[in-house]
């Protein structure tokens, strides 16, 4: 990783101490192939009661992220660098450093998790009261009766139909939809501060997708739990998150509240992003936008911004440009191979990691490029 | 609110195991082989009320005694027939000692350990002996060179040889599952040492080993066969126990379990294990039906429990150095033959109930 330089701009100004902020987390799995940092260098804050979406493609390192603030990154990962503070309680804690057992203590007490796969989460020997009954003795000190009344009590909640019915029933005797309700009941049993979601309706269907979503956003309202949402649908995030962050390649490359991002995006990456959405009011016949190039696998992440290769805005010495074109530098300006950008804001609460994101011209509307043909 | 059930409700069915017994079930061979093995427990444990020459439940002297336990434990003989001199003869010494005594006789009046002579049952002939022990109404099963009854030895011989399955097994599965699981949740060099030591005791010939060990073992007993062939035949369940470990640990309810805040101990427990045992309860079934086997092996060479323990494979034992009496081989011989049998149907019906791949294929 290449340190960057103290600078007053590099992190978000503490409007209210975040309920979790992530400083410079490097998370790397060791292979025989070598390292492999599918995190590297992530910054990212979250507000109490906020819901943040994280949004990246497939192995952008969002989950590892995630798995790295509840540290159940699976060996040969492991957390190398960075800070995750967690202030719970007037407390703030180290939890990249924090020791197992107390470690223990926050997961599901304090950050509660949902996975992407209700059909395989919870485990299929045991009932449905049983799991979200232990999920409350492993950090309560009450009775099994007391537990019990709350696990009741959850399915409530999470509005599962026949909720003390359920209660006795096995995994396999409920859909993937009621499994993802049970899950979020799992989760929520012991008032965290903070639910990580990784891709909670990906394998769900369209319509239950939609009610879960709107539980979740219910329950975030209802209880003032803040979320962490990690999804590859740029719809969901729309729909649900106060704020985003976008990741590429192990890093964070823009964050901002959700209206101005989708309004106004300054990354290459997320004009991409939202330029590839299909819209309603897009003409039926020409293919769909898309950002030419493959995803850089972790071995072979290029130098300096990692986007360059793809990016239709590089500016690069020579003719080395991945569009082919030759953008003269200006004096003294770095080419986007040579050092990595810093995340740095441009609008209040608009972080980017871009040199080139104030120079890119006024700042487009997703249609305006959709309709521009800007990646074609 | 039965009444408020709706069809559209899936049928109610209980947990994984209710489904698995569920589908045990329906193969009849495999209930068939169940039923037998129950029946040998109940055999097992009321032996001295089947087959003994000592009272079931006798009132002496004011007081009331129950002197077949003895045949568990000779401790539990109660002292006064000793002091009043009953040497082991019950039927007249009680007859004679208290004329207001009275007792409950076992089923059939026949002693495992000694022939029993004339009289001792009034009205009753001495066991025949030798070539004259051929089954008979008296004798279903016949008598051995001395004169013991075969049934009675073969009903007190059932004790050795369920105990040597489940206690051998019983061993043996806890050593397996507990070096299996470490190894498979624990990974790294853990599992590198757990699974060579596995590899190694793996190379271990049970039968040599054991036949080696009870030559140095000061007072051999049926419990120390038991474990030898516990503490070595526990490997294939260690590799199976490993295999389901590791395959557990990578799943998502574990992942789930891990981020409830579940500590490795729980996890591996509460959350594997029960998921993993269906698939090894399949070899510890068939481990007791090779342990059965083992011990007759031990037996018929001469190795196995010291007389007076009564078991199946000394019967056979005998049987070696009387070829003439062909009921000293067949009996004992099909006992043992149908009781591997049907511990092995009981572990292919387990299989069959647990394994989800046999299941689809049979659907």
């Amino acid at each position: 990783m290449i340190e960057r330089p103290p600078h007053p701009r590099l992190s978000p100004p503490p409007r209210h101490a975040p309920l979790l902020a992530i400083k410079n987390l490097v998370t790397a799995f060791h292979t025989p192939a070598g390292r492999i940092p599918a995190v590297d260098g992530v910054s990212l804050s979250i507000e109490r009661g906020r819901t943040l979406g994280i949004v990246g493609e497939s192995g952008c390192g969002k989950s590892v992220t995630a798995m790295s603030v509840l540290r159940l990154v699976a060996s040969p990962g492991r957390i190398e660098a960075g800070e995750i503070l967690f202030s719970s309680g007037g407390t703030t804690l180290d939890l990249a450093t924090l020791p197992e057992p107390a470690m223990r203590s926050v997961r599901g007490g304090r950050i509660g998790m949902i996975f992407q796969e209700p059909m395989t989460s919870l485990n299929p020997v045991f009932t449905v009261g049983d799991q979200i009954a232990e999920a409350v003795l492993l950090h309560r000190r009450v009775s099994r009766e007391a537990a019990r009344a709350r696990a009741l009590e959850m399915l409530q909640l999470v509005r599962l139909a026949d909720p003390r019915q359920r209660l006795d029933e096995y995994p396999h005797q409920l859909s993937g939809g009621m499994r993802q309700r049970v899950m979020i009941a799992m989760a929520l049993a012991c008032d965290p501060e903070l639910v990580i979601a990784d891709e909670p309706t990906t394998a769900l269907d369209v319509t239950i997708q939609a009610q879960i979503l709107e539980l979740l956003s219910e329950l975030r309202a209802r209880l003032g739990t803040a979320i962490v949402l990690i999804t590859h649908d740029l719809g969901v995030v729309a729909e649900t998150c106060d704020d985003v962050a976008v990741m590429y390649a192990g890093r964070v490359v823009e964050q901002a509240p959700a209206a101005e991002l989708f309004a106004r995006p300054r990354h290459p990456y997320t004009i991409g992003l939202l330029a590839a959405r299909p819209s309603p009011g897009m003409k039926h016949s020409g293919p769909l936008c898309t950002i030419p190039g493959m995803v850089p696998l972790p071995q072979h992440f290029p130098a300096g911004c990692r986007f360059h290769p793809r990016c239709a805005y590089a500016r690069l010495p020579g003719a080395e440009s991945g569009s082919g074109r030759v953008v003269p530098l200006p004096a003294g300006e770095l080419p986007c191979n040579a050092a990595v950008p810093p995340l740095h804001e441009v609008a209040p609460g608009h972080w980017v990691r871009c040199f080139h994101a104030e120079s890119l011209g006024p700042p487009r509307s997703a249609q305006e490029i959709a309709a521009g043909g800007l990646f074609s | 609110m039965e009444g408020s059930m709706t069809p559209t409700q899936p049928m109610r069915s209980g947990g994984f195991w209710a489904e698995a017994w569920r589908r045990y079930r329906r193969r009849p061979l495999a209930l068939a082989a169940l039923v037998f093995v129950g029946w040998l427990a109940v055999v097992a444990l009321f032996a001295p009320a089947i087959a003994g020459t000592k009272p079931v439940l006798c009132r002496y002297k004011g007081h009331l005694y129950a002197p077949c336990l003895a045949f568990f434990d000779r401790r539990l003989e109660p002292a006064v027939f000793a002091r009043d001199r009953f040497r082991g003869t019950y039927p007249q010494n009680l007859k004679e000692k208290d004329p207001d005594s009275w007792a409950i006789w076992p089923l059939f009046f026949q002693d495992p350990y000694r022939a029993v002579r004339e009289n001792e049952w009034p009205g009753r002939p001495a066991n025949p002996a030798r070539d004259e022990g051929h089954p008979s109404a008296s004798h279903p099963f016949g008598t051995d060179q001395y004169g013991v009854d075969v049934l009675a030895k073969m009903v007190h011989g059932t004790t050795v040889a369920l105990l040597v399955g489940f206690v051998s097994m019983g061993l043996a599965g806890t050593i397996g599952i507990v070096i299996g699981a470490l190894g498979g949740y624990c990974g790294g060099w853990v599992d590198m040492v757990t699974s060579r030591f596995t590899e190694i005791v793996m190379c271990i010939p049970t039968l040599v080993l054991i036949l080696a060990l009870t030559a140095i073992i000061e007072k051999p007993s049926i419990w120390k066969t038991m474990a030898i062939i516990g503490a070595t035949g526990w490997t294939g369940i260690a590799r199976l126990t490993r295999g389901e470990f590791l395959r557990l640990r990578q799943s998502e309810f574990v992942m789930a379990a891990r981020a409830a805040g579940a500590g490795p101990v729980r996890i591996m427990l509460r959350h594997i294990l029960p998921n993993a045992l269906a698939p090894i309860l399949v070899p510890i079934t068939f481990g007791i039906a090779s342990a059965i086997l083992t011990e007759s092996a031990l037996s018929f060479l001469g190795f196995g429990p010291p007389p007076p323990s009564a078991s199946w494979g000394s019967l056979l034992n005998d049987a070696r150095s009387n070829y003439s009496m062909w009921w000293l081989v067949v009996f004992p011989g099909l006992a043992i033959f149908l009781t591997v049998l049907s511990y092995n149907l009981i572990g292919e019906g387990l299989q069959e109930a647990t394994d989800p791949r046999l299941r689809e294929a049979r659907k």
